[in-house]
């Protein structure tokens, strides 16, 4: 299959629309377009369609820890380093390596900050921070053995949403919502939400990260807001009824109408469409986002609060969103950036992630949503075993911890090592591109044929390499 | 499936079957998307030895006996064995998803049948001039009917005159025709009546922003510098150049070498220096920890893609890691590339803030502010004489008062006095609220991390509740008896506030003017300071008290986070009785919006030393204090320097000259402030170039380069001298190089057809597109260089040149309906036998709701604008912590081509419409159509206000229903209403009235969105219905849409 968009210029996209971009549904019309329900059997509403092969996950909520959590006080336990701490770090690690701000720094073990122990009946190894998340220990895969190419912030988050360090590339929410549209009418097949953490090392965040790169904007991510508008432009101008929004949006599309009973261009009826689509939006968001009707045992599994804009919050929201459709779902926590006081830095980030992790997964399993929800916790880099200052960890990407549960992952085990030392993925070593190709396997497509053209290149999210990660697939 | 269909039916539309196959046309696209990966030019993915893009490779017989291409003789060929296996063995294999169609094997077949000959690439071979097939036409028709009658097709007719004209102003200035333009176009009988309107058109300004708008995403040029904090850069002089440059038609040879190399450019002119800012564009990062080398090779590399894409739409990105594998640049080219750039001054980690902000720039003041320049800086020169001289009568003093100064401050005689408000009011809505002994929490940042405890206020006043762009807040307190020197404004920092974490919004917090009186009785202020770590030059703490409300002292950078105060003297000591109440009134009416005070607190100083501090104990700041604790003769002379301030600020008999001090001083600040800069190409020794394996930065074992162009495109002659930028901006617009021409005219074509005469605007390489029409893709690129065809007063590089031409073609002037048969036949319109429709880009999409309203600013050039935006689009943004502030006035109303381009966020309307970001070069934009495309248009209160605006001036221009509907209409989309279109608006007014006039308060919000004013002598209700009925007519396709 040739994939189209590839060139972007303004015919294609036209179509991309109306025709092609659904592959295989421009021929049923607009009606159809406008209501995939009436697509409920199909397992796509992408341009992948049908799927590569069967899916296990129907969609993604990726929870991003933003800032590089340390792998070494969350996943991934060294005793040896404990053992060394203090001491210098053996050069042979560290040589000719990366290094961001211990550049020129005498490099000296740095101890774990903090015990692990193991959880569940498969025994995982996990920081005795996350009680909760070791409570669904024997639902979760472990991964400690990913590594990444960018070691500060900016490039490291793009090559882990896009593949590429080259901005301009759709993110991974963006290709999958591309692929496989969405099972939703009101909603943005691609949502992302955002939270920052109570420690102070929230790094930005660009907009880049969601974007939808050379894909049409319709495939970026769309940013649900806890604070003002939830989308922006949703709420109706100061004055505006909602009745008054009607009988506007009525009129506009009768004009447009009338136009396209003169002209037949079929970018008209897109547009009337949109409007349609816009004023749905509306009405819908609203409802989506106000998580008061929530039953108080739901709240305080999460320890959400609703309105609150925290990570918990946002983990419900996850939830209501995935339920209602949305294809791939995404939710930064920032704060995690822990060049000094790694040891309550983490910790208070613990606090505040542990529970809500736990929850979504617990409640996705109550209501029979694991299996196709594919969960994944992590963020664009791990940390040093080295000390900085003395009680922090620099920036790292040899070796760092992902957790993933849920949508066709096999549970209950933990995959891959770091040396000895927790410096660098030794065994079953996963590049950020294998992950993709993972993620993809999961979602039934392969990575290899998710491509459009640009600049005379088959653009993919994998770019040139990644493997499917066979030993994590239930 | 449905997709390889559509591929099918598109090359069957544009290509029918030729006699003869041709290498280019028909075999090369073939091979470069199947073969080439793995038997093209990249060694390191060759398999089997086999290479298919060399003729003679092809021909040699490989180590196995088989030889892969045998002339004439398809059967001997083993590409042909391969291609039709029907085992295993077949090419190219399953598993890289290439199956070639049974159309496609015949004609590699018949290729190989007919002698297997191959042919350079079209788009490196020399341009050739063409002769157009018909010597009466524009030659530009000659071409394209010369094709359309080979395809058993005609032309379309001419559009209308009310579409040619909207289209053509569209196109050419990205603005609506004035309704008196379309009507006098209409009048018009003469012959040439149509070029008269081309003429005028590009002759206007706007031509120039619209023309500009397009290359500045290629330059990807912004106002920010895209990494980690994006903070703004100087660089907008640089989008005036431009302007300049397309206003001026400035020969496009010129403005070649002017951007790439114009620090170069001997005895270079300010204007060629503000040039070189093209090689400065590029994204750069201040974040603490990056490796510079790292950085250094990631703007080297988009420098080489962005001049490779931009002149010679190449792909030579992907040689940064390894050969092209489709075209023939080598990884040594890429690196050759890469050296012509290696005498940039600049630095990896580029610093955000501070004196070496940016690094290599000039500033550009006009002749006016140059003379003021000189002027102040005599003056301070003066100012700062008298005041040293005035300090040296004291010096014998200095010891004394050092002595004794010691001893009140371990007395604790210097502390300040923390005011206990009895009242704390706003003039415009927030709500202040007083903390004495009351507790309440607060979050604080120390430069690394954030602490939350509970206290109680001891005088803290904090804002709350509705938010306004300014404020003043007036604070009383009764200090008590006593004797006052200075009043102090504390600013409290807290986490919750997004300016910094101490203004309400904004980056900044701006105190535009403090005043204070006691029982009624006005108090003066001589002389301020504040204890900030870092400030702005332009925003001092005298402007506090200047009287000047434009002026103001601000905390306007991001690291401070000790207890912010502001210290300011009184002109004569205070006395206050018990009952003395203190008022003081603290204007904030900056044009940065909510630039205002979250927390703060006032104190009072009784010490003839009040050098601004809050906390017990710091009243000398502890470097001085450890410099007067220090002998005199073991001072270093830093620490002299700063005794002998403090010893001037303590003494207030220099205050006279002191003062004049600082108001030069001020002066010459916000002098500087408003002098425009720009970021300029600095050229300094070369660094070593090296070719890096896999584009790994941290290897340094590959060979080094010299700067060269692509190896297979020629050699530069430099007469042995390293080549520079110069030669490659030389060579880039020379008649050696194939390709600027033609990727400039493709390009042009692309904009007054919606789609390029080859597609793919940035690959003129062999993944790219054969152009439906080479002919006349080669006879623009020739006429570009060197006009021929009604070449009076033209010149070589002539782009307006070129765009006339395309513009006063019949092609141009066609209608855009399409038959069904011509819609199903060429249904991308490769073959213009019609015109295109398409949505109009971004900026123009709001730039049309401005113009139709009247709303729309039309001044060319200055610093960039900010429309509104929504709260809190920034927050994840950081270093600083900061919120949009919107423009105010003119600013609020300017085209698109001005809006300040936040990289990391850009504009959210811009983005709906697919406006990029800028973060790397742009040849070609994308054009969705989406439902938040909808939300903007219908909601962002720069399309209310438009409406709104618009409907006060139907209202005002026309006085019965059809007559304002016609109105509209016409200002809208330049024709008439339908009578149906007359009844759904009218609908609509109906509807709406009656519902403001249930709702008079919703009437009187919707009219009051925006700052334009509301005219007062319209009747709300009418006026809110009129403004549903302007904003429907702005947002129909047709208004959006070029046709």
């Amino acid at each position: 299959m040739k994939p189209l968009p590839g060139t972007d210029t303004r015919e294609i996209h036209r179509r991309t629309f109306l025709g092609r971009g659904i592959a295989g549904l421009g021929l049923l019309g607009l009606n159809s377009l406008l209501n995939p329900r009436l697509f409920a059997a199909a397992d796509s509403h992408g341009v992948i369609n049908p799927l590569h092969h069967p899916a296990k996950a129907k969609r993604i909520i990726f929870l991003y820890q933003a800032g590089g959590p340390s792998h070494l006080e969350t996943f991934d336990n060294k005793p040896k380093l404990r053992e060394m701490h203090s001491k210098p770090m053996p050069e042979s690690f560290t040589k000719g390596q990366q290094i961001a701000q211990l550049q020129g720094k005498q490099l000296v073990c740095f101890g774990p900050q903090h015990e692990f122990k193991k959880f569940g009946k498969s025994g995982q190894e996990m920081c005795e921070l996350f009680p909760h998340i070791g409570s669904v220990a024997d639902d979760i895969c472990i991964v400690r053995s990913l590594w990444t190419e960018q070691i500060n912030h900016d490039p490291a988050h793009t090559i882990m949403n896009t593949g590429s360090i080259i901005p301009g590339r759709p993110s991974m929410g963006s290709w999958i919502f591309y692929g496989l549209g969405a099972d939703t009418e009101e909603l943005p097949g691609f949502v992302v939400l955002l939270s920052s953490g109570r420690g102070g090392q929230s790094q930005p965040i660009a907009a880049r990260q969601w974007s939808a790169g050379l894909l049409p904007s319709k495939f970026q991510g769309v940013k649900l807001n806890s604070v003002g508008d939830p989308v922006l432009y949703i709420q109706n101008p100061h004055g505006m009824s909602a009745q008054v929004q009607r009988e506007s949006i009525d009129a506009i599309n009768a004009l447009n109408r009338a136009e396209y009973s003169a002209l037949k261009d079929g970018e008209i009826q897109t547009r009337i469409a949109q409007y349609e689509m816009a004023f749905k939006m509306q009405t819908s968001v609203p409802g989506l986002v106000d998580m008061s009707k929530e039953p108080k045992q739901v709240l305080d599994m999460y320890g959400a609060q609703p309105g609150d804009g925290s990570f918990a919050s946002n983990c419900l929201l996850a939830r209501r969103l995935a339920e209602r459709g949305v294809r791939f779902i995404q939710l930064y926590h920032r704060d995690w950036d822990h060049h000094s006081a790694v040891k309550s830095g983490v910790a208070l980030k613990a606090e505040e992630v542990d529970r809500p992790t736990a929850a979504l997964i617990t409640d996705l399993k109550q209501r029979g949503m694991l299996d196709d929800t594919l969960v994944i916790w992590g963020g664009e880099f791990g940390r040093t075993p080295m000390s900085q200052g003395g009680d922090g960890r620099d920036h790292h990407i040899k070796g760092f911890s992902f957790v993933l549960a849920g949508g066709g992952i096999k549970p209950g085990i933990t995959y891959g090592t770091t040396d000895e030392l927790g410096y660098a993925a030794e065994e079953n070593p996963v590049s950020v591109h294998d992950f993709h190709a993972t993620m993809l396997h999961l979602l039934g497509v392969d990575h290899k044929r998710l491509a459009v053209k640009f600049q005379g290149l088959d653009v993919r999210l994998t770019g040139i390499s990644g493997d499917v990660v066979k030993g994590i697939l239930a | 499936m449905g997709e390889k269909l559509t591929c099918i039916l598109i090359l069957a539309a544009v290509s029918p079957a030729y006699a003869e196959v041709r290498f280019n046309r028909d075999v090369r696209p073939i091979m470069a998307e199947t073969c080439f990966r793995c038997h093209g030019p990249d060694k390191s993915s060759r398999m089997a030895g086999m290479r298919l893009d060399l003729r003679d490779e092809a021909l040699k017989r490989l180590p196995d006996g088989q030889t892969p291409i045998v002339p004439g003789d398809p059967e001997k060929s083993a590409i042909i064995q391969r291609v039709f296996a029907a085992d295993g063995r077949v090419m190219p294999p399953a598993y890289i998803h290439k199956d070639l169609t049974p159309a496609q094997k015949q004609t590699i077949r018949q290729w190989v049948a007919e002698g297997a000959k191959y042919e350079g690439h079209w788009a490196y071979q020399p341009v050739q001039r063409q002769t157009p097939p018909n010597p009466n036409l524009n030659p530009i028709d000659a071409f394209i009917q010369e094709r359309l009658t080979r395809e058993g097709l005609h032309p379309s007719p001419e559009a209308d005159r009310r579409t040619l004209i909207r289209r053509v102003t569209l196109d050419l200035t990205g603005l609506p025709p004035k309704p008196q333009d379309t009507a006098a176009f209409l009048k018009d009988t003469s012959p040439n009546a149509y070029e008269k309107v081309v003429d005028r058109l590009l002759a206007s300004p706007a031509y120039a922003e619209q023309q500009s708008m397009h290359w500045l995403d290629a330059v990807r040029y912004a106002d920010t510098c895209g990494f980690h904090g994006d903070n703004a850069f100087p660089a907008w002089p640089y989008r005036d150049y431009v302007l300049r440059a397309f206003r001026d038609n400035k020969p496009f040879d010129q403005f070649t070498r002017e951007q790439l190399a114009g620090d170069l450019i001997p005895n270079p002119t300010i204007e060629q220096r503000v040039a070189s800012a093209y090689n400065r564009l590029n994204r750069t990062s201040a974040e603490g920890g990056l490796q510079p080398k790292e950085y250094l090779a990631k703007y080297a590399a988009d420098r080489v893609r962005t001049a490779a894409a931009v002149w010679m739409g190449s792909t030579v990105g992907c040689a940064e890691c390894h050969d092209h594998k489709f075209d023939p640049f080598l990884s040594r080219d890429f690196y050759s590339m890469k050296a012509f750039f290696a005498d940039i001054k600049e630095t990896g980690l580029m610093p955000d803030r501070g004196k070496n902000a940016w690094g290599s720039q000039i500033d550009l003041p006009s002749p006016e502010q140059q003379k003021q320049r000189e002027d102040l800086k005599a003056k301070l020169a003066d100012a700062q004489a008298r005041l040293a001289a005035k300090m040296q009568t004291l010096e014998p003093r200095r010891a004394e008062w050092e002595k004794q100064f010691l001893a009140r401050y371990e007395a604790g005689q210097l502390a300040w006095h923390t005011q206990r408000p009895l009242s704390a009011q706003s003039t415009n809505g927030a709500v202040l609220k007083i903390y004495n002994e009351e507790e309440i929490d607060y979050t604080t940042y120390d430069g690394s991390n954030l602490t939350a405890y509970r206290a109680p206020g001891n005088g803290l006043v904090v804002a709350s509740g509705p938010n306004p762009d300014n404020e003043t807040y007036t604070v009383t307190f009764k200090p008590g008896a006593g004797t006052w020197t200075a009043l102090g404004v504390e600013v409290v920092q807290d986490d919750s506030l997004p300016g910094l974490r101490v203004a309400r919004g904004a980056d900044r917090m701006v105190l535009t003017e403090v005043e204070a009186e006691a029982d009624g009785k006005k108090l003066n202020f001589s002389i301020g300071t504040s204890n900030l770590n870092m400030t702005a030059p332009q925003h001092p703490a005298a402007a506090a008290f200047d009287g000047d409300p434009n002026t103001g002292w601000a905390v306007a950078t991001y690291n401070e986070y000790s207890k912010i105060v502001l210290a300011l003297r009184f002109t004569q000591p205070l006395q206050t009785e018990a009952a003395t109440t203190v008022t003081v009134r603290l204007h904030q009416d900056s044009t940065y919006r909510r630039a205002t005070m979250g927390r703060f607190r006032l104190q009072l100083s009784s010490g003839d030393y009040p050098w601004p501090t809050s906390e017990k104990g710091k009243e000398i700041p502890d470097a001085v204090l450890k410099a007067m604790r220090i002998a005199e003769d073991k001072r270093t002379p830093e620490q002299k320097t700063s005794v002998a301030n403090h010893f001037q600020w303590a003494s207030h008999e220099t205050e006279p000259e002191a003062i004049e001090v600082a108001k030069v001083d001020k002066d010459l600040a916000l002098l500087e402030a408003a002098i425009p800069r720009v970021v300029v190409s600095e050229a300094t020794t070369p660094t070593e170039t090296r070719i890096l394996a896999r584009g790994n930065w941290m290897d340094e074992s590959g060979e080094v380069v010299q700067p060269a162009i692509p190896a297979f495109l020629g050699k530069l002659d430099t007469g042995g001298a390293r080549a520079t930028r110069l030669d490659l901006a030389n060579w880039l617009v020379s008649a050696q190089n194939p390709l600027t021409a033609r990727v400039f005219a493709n390009r042009m074509w692309r904009e007054f057809f919606g789609i390029g005469i080859t597609k793919a605007l940035d690959d003129m390489g062999s993944q790219g597109e054969w152009p439906t029409n080479p002919e006349l893709l080669d006879w623009l690129a020739a006429e570009f260089m060197k006009p021929e065809w009604q070449a009076e007063g033209t010149h070589p590089w002539d782009v307006k040149h070129l765009i006339r031409t395309i513009v006063t073609s019949a092609a141009y002037r066609q209608s855009s309906m399409a038959s069904p048969e011509l819609q199903e036949r060429d249904p991308d319109n490769r073959l213009v036998a019609r015109q295109t429709r398409f949505r109009v880009d971004a900026e123009v999409v709001r730039d049309i709701s401005l113009s139709v309203s009247g709303l729309l600013v039309d001044r060319f050039g200055g610093p960039s604008a900010k429309p509104y935006e929504p709260d809190g689009y920034l927050a994840t943004l950081n270093f600083p912590r900061r919120e949009y502030s919107a423009s105010h006035g003119d600013d609020l109303y300017r085209r698109g081509v001005y809006t300040f381009w936040q990289r990391s966020f850009l504009h959210p309307s811009l983005v709906t419409f697919d406006a990029p970001t800028r973060e790397e070069c742009t040849i070609n934009r994308t054009t969705s159509n989406t439902p938040l495309q909808a939300l903007v248009l219908l909601n962002d209160p720069t399309y209310v206000e438009a409406s709104r605006v618009f409907a006060q001036n139907i209202l005002k221009h026309a006085h019965n229903w059809n007559d304002r509907v016609d109105w509209a209409f016409q200002r809208a989309v330049d024709r008439a209403p339908t009578a149906e279109e007359r009844r759904i608006l009218s609908d609509l007014y109906r509807k709406t009235f009656e519902q403001f006039q249930h709702s008079p308060a919703e009437a009187a919000a919707l009219i009051h969105e925006g700052e334009a004013p509301v005219a007062a002598d319209l009747k709300p209700t009418e006026l809110a219905a009129m403004t549903t009925v302007a904003r429907a007519i702005l947002n129909m396709h047709e208004t959006i849409t070029r046709n």
